[in-house]
């Protein structure tokens, strides 16, 4: 996995917190807070993604504001997920009428 | 119309068909087709006692009613799993619709085959009077919870095309 450094300054206090973790649970500190800050991060842009893709599926924002925010390749996804959702119940009426005229 | 009597599901739409229920009646209806990697992965769900789990198994013993088929991957979707890229390969050879629950999956296969979400079902069965539209509504409301769906773009767009009929 690619890694770049990101450093950050810390109250004492926190640190010290971090070190009775880290004795108490025989972990290494910074290995320690790598994954509890992956699980944050992974849980917060979840949370925003979907709080996002609600108001895209809603129409109170267009593609375009979610491609300046968050990128393309996102905006691109959401737009997918919404035109198939729309075509799945569409097509599934299709296919519904079919198979009353065929029983 | 071969197209509306025969579809291939993965093992998320195989989960969301039997976490709500009509699973069964699908396959009264449909021939409903799959891949071995699908089989395998429900059977690694079913070790466990969780929820999925639970549903895994119960779709298990309507193994015999599948029909199962191997497929060799001859163009690969480079974001997507090998179990995934075997059935796009199985849509593409047998020019079948592909039901699945998985978006990215849906994002890269969309320009290239036919694929749809699970909600399709609920679709064909008010159309052909199988269900009320109060009861795929309801079906919709449980899938979400089940799959924790909360307010995603699958659920709301589907609650809003299914409001309209």
């Amino acid at each position: 996995m690619k890694t770049e450094q990101f450093n950050i300054r810390m109250p004492k206090d926190l640190v010290q917190d971090l070190d009775i973790i880290s004795k108490l649970l025989k972990v290494n500190k910074s290995e320690w807070v790598k994954t509890k800050l992956a699980e944050e991060v992974h849980e917060e842009k979840n949370k925003l993604l979907m709080e996002l893709s609600t108001l895209y599926a809603n129409g109170i924002i267009k593609k375009e504001k979610i491609e300046s925010l968050v990128g393309k390749e996102i905006a691109d996804e959401m737009e997918s997920v919404k035109v198939i959702a729309q075509r799945s119940i569409k097509r599934g009426l299709e296919y519904g009428k079919l198979k009353k005229l065929h029983s | 119309m071969e197209n509306s009597k025969n579809y291939i599901l993965d093992t998320s739409s195989l989960i969301s068909l039997e976490s709500i229920n009509i699973l069964d009646q699908i396959l009264n209806l449909f021939t409903i087709i799959t891949t071995n990697s699908v089989i395998k992965e429900l059977e690694n769900f079913a070790k466990y006692d969780g929820r999925y789990g639970r549903i895994a198994k119960s779709i298990l013993k309507f193994k015999k009613r599948l029909r199962i088929e191997t497929c060799e991957i001859i163009e690969t979707i480079n974001y997507i799993e090998q179990t995934d890229n075997e059935l796009y390969n199985l849509s593409l050879k047998m020019k079948l619709p592909l039901i699945t629950d998985e978006t990215k999956f849906v994002h890269h296969a969309r320009e290239k085959i036919d694929i749809y979400f699970t909600p399709i079902f609920l679709a064909i069965l008010i159309e052909s009077k199988y269900l009320t539209k109060n009861d795929a509504l309801n079906k919709l409301e449980r899938l979400r919870d089940i799959r924790n769906w909360r307010s995603n773009i699958i659920y709301l767009t589907s609650k809003k095309e299914l409001d309209k009929l």
